[in-house]
């Protein structure tokens, strides 16, 4: 058969290129749920290492199916909300079928444009609740995000975790890498009365009693920098569900001078104020 | 064995090693040599991928049209790489992620095109599948030895596992890309002194 | 400014030798002097600067999760797509460039083909698709920096082994291993460029 004549070689090359396509398309289908499974998984842990059930070390170890129970085990409730912080929606927990709201590069640009989605994961642990809530932003060679896990009533941070794609190890991937980095988040609080600059990762250090504000990571500028602005734009996108829920606990002067509670005046504040619109 | 097979399986081991001497495949052997278990995930991908290719382009050799040569080798060497990426994917996730555009770079592997276009296209299956999986070994081999260094000097850990005392401050230096290059270029030094044949006039 | 800064960044902070390897073997291979580099360099800006905005578009209205029809997630099939696109577009330069100047043409040779097996014009196209561009434009920005980045390095390190060629270099250095080492240190040089933000 002469193998250079025209209309052999454009069968041959239709048939390889067929064949190919269709044993990765099988293939594809075949190996889908478990890797859905493992990108389910990849995202529970990192939100169970934020809310202090385990670290992410240990729950490496174990397989999805033990993940997703743990998750369905603590898990409360879980819920969207809107940039207002009233709920539209709720995410199934049952451990056959968990939903997630994980496709935060998605939601980023939501929160940019007005209209995001934003989940909430309410987790108990020893009879109190936990929130968790993502964040995401651009590091300095490509995404960073996490999970930032706050107490009861929003006002303090009890856990986080962070991660990346692409930052440099040693430097920028230390946001992942270090214990100590995520530990300093524990007890800290978002700024209510700065809502575009509600948390602060310093270079050189913290001030001691800035309770809304961490260590950067030496060498980690960049990184840094990238996570404190992530960090910014989702506490603002969230800030009104967190002032709800810290509305309890709100009718501290502090909270409420500024105007930054986004309560009605009560007249429960003793020095002047102006309210913030909208 | 007889000598043939032997000498395919043992050349690319040292004297016709696709990094160091025939100068393919540097761009992944680079920059996944971070750590020692992205290194050998990278070399197992890379010795599976031009061993199976080497093998079915080497069965289909005689009826491949010559016009669309590149094109078919293409085919079947991007299809490889697809299902090594998607087994990954679904098994061994966490490094999948480390690896993230290295492993679709296999394709662009001058190692896997080189072989198939040197060695495949004029022998018989059984020789090419060993001749690929022995370039793949080569390549393996280079990819071991600079993550070793690199992992080592650069995080005192070994696969993880804490190999230097606490009391080792890390290199940070080895552990940026730029000195993967030179660790690479220590070692040819090294082989070219050993093999002078292989010293350039 | 986005654009400028995104073409900076491109060129340096992003360069595809110096920070992802990719390109090295014709990279090493043709760096012996700066007329041959130069004009691969050329080529390799030609042919990102092509592919990579129709490789964008692919994964944006084919290839991506529920692009082509609801529910249909392609991305599995974009090694292959991308591949294809890259080889039929250096078919099609090959051709031109043979017909409009064949000196080009003989003075390239092999290499011309082997662009297509380039893995920074692959490597291109997959950061492409990991960095999420909103629009062609930034794509075709990302390719052209890209590409001055691969000529930048290429020519510069031709410049330095032609000079080097009139040095003692150690025996078993020379050539390969010398070559590697002065890369690495070119490397390590253009880190400096990694905390620009413009």
């Amino acid at each position: 058969m002469n193998t250079n004549n025209n209309v052999y070689t454009i069968v041959y090359t239709t048939i390889v290129v067929v064949v190919a396509a269709a044993i990765l398309a099988i293939a594809a289908m075949a190996l889908k749920p478990k890797q859905d499974a493992n990108i389910k998984a990849e995202t529970i842990s990192q939100m169970l290492t934020a809310a202090g059930f385990s670290d992410k070390d240990a729950l490496a170890k174990l397989g999805n199916d033990q993940i997703l129970a743990m998750y369905s085990g603590n898990i409360k409730t879980a819920f969207l909300i809107d940039k207002d912080g009233n709920k539209t929606g709720e995410l199934e927990t049952d451990v056959n079928d968990i939903e997630l709201q994980d496709n935060l590069k998605v939601e980023n640009k939501n929160i940019a444009a007005g209209n995001p989605s934003l989940p909430v994961y309410v987790f108990e642990k020893d009879g109190a609740e936990i929130n968790v809530i993502p964040i995401y932003g651009a590091g300095l060679w490509g995404p960073i995000w996490g999970y930032i896990a706050f107490d009861a009533n929003c006002s303090k941070i009890v856990g986080a975790y962070f991660d990346h794609e692409s930052e440099t190890p040693g430097l920028g991937a230390k946001i992942k890498d270090e214990a100590w980095f995520r530990e300093e988040f524990v007890g800290k609080e978002v700024n209510f009365a700065k809502p575009d600059d509600s948390f602060d990762i310093i270079k050189g250090g913290a001030p001691k009693d800035d309770k809304s504000a961490v260590d950067a990571i030496t060498g980690a500028t960049m990184t840094c920098n990238g996570l404190d602005a992530a960090l910014d734009t989702w506490f603002k996108a969230y800030m009104p569900f967190l002032q709800k829920k810290a509305g309890a606990a709100a009718a501290d002067d502090d909270a409420c001078c500024g105007g930054a509670c986004g309560k009605e005046c009560d007249g429960q504040c003793e020095h002047e104020h102006n309210h913030q619109e909208g | 064995m007889n000598e043939d097979l032997k000498k395919t399986l043992l050349n690319p081991i040292f004297k016709g090693n696709p990094i160091t001497v025939l100068v393919l495949g540097i761009c992944s052997s680079l920059a996944v040599t971070v750590q020692l278990k992205g290194a050998l995930v990278m070399a197992l991908s890379v010795i599976i991928v031009t061993g199976l290719s080497s093998l079915v382009v080497s069965l289909l050799r005689n009826s491949i049209p010559n016009r669309v040569r590149i094109i078919v080798q293409l085919v079947v060497v991007a299809m490889m790489v697809i299902l090594v990426d998607q087994v990954l994917r679904a098994y061994a996730y966490s490094i999948d992620k480390q690896l993230s555009v290295y492993i679709g770079l296999i394709i662009t592997n001058c190692i896997v095109m080189g072989r198939i276009e040197a060695f495949a296209l004029g022998n018989k299956p059984i020789p090419s599948l060993l001749d690929g999986l022995a370039n793949g070994a080569g390549y393996g081999m280079i990819l071991v030895i600079v993550a070793f260094f690199r992992e080592l000097l650069g995080s005192g850990t070994l696969l993880g596992f804490r190999v230097l005392p606490e009391s080792y401050v890390p290199n940070n230096l080895v552990i940026l890309p730029p000195m993967a290059l030179i660790i690479l270029g220590c070692i040819v030094w090294v082989q070219r002194s050993i093999q002078k044949d292989l010293q350039e006039k | 400014m986005e654009y400028i800064s995104l073409f900076v960044k491109s060129i340096f902070v992003d360069n595809m030798i110096f920070a992802y390897f990719l390109g090295m073997c014709s990279y090493l291979a043709v760096s012996k002097n700066v007329k041959t580099a130069a004009g691969l360099g050329v080529a390799v800006i030609f042919v990102l600067l092509v592919t990579l905005p129709i490789n964008y578009l692919l994964n944006k209205y084919v290839l991506a999760p529920d692009a082509l029809f609801k529910g249909v997630d392609l991305s599995f099939l974009s090694f292959i797509i991308f591949i294809a696109v890259i080889a039929a577009i250096v078919q099609i330069v090959e051709m031109v460039v043979e017909k409009f100047s064949p000196s080009l043409y003989s003075a390239l040779g092999i290499f011309l083909p082997l662009i297509a097996v380039n893995c920074a014009i692959l490597g291109g196209s997959l950061f492409m698709q990991q960095k999420d561009f909103a629009n062609v434009g930034e794509s075709a920005v990302y390719a052209l920096g890209s590409g001055i980045g691969w000529f930048l390095a290429i020519v510069s390190l031709a410049a330095i082994r032609e000079k080097m060629a009139y040095s003692k270099v150690p025996a078993a250095l020379k050539g390969l291993g010398i070559t590697f080492i002065t890369v690495g240190l070119m490397a390590i040089a253009m880190m400096t460029f990694m905390g620009i933000s413009i």
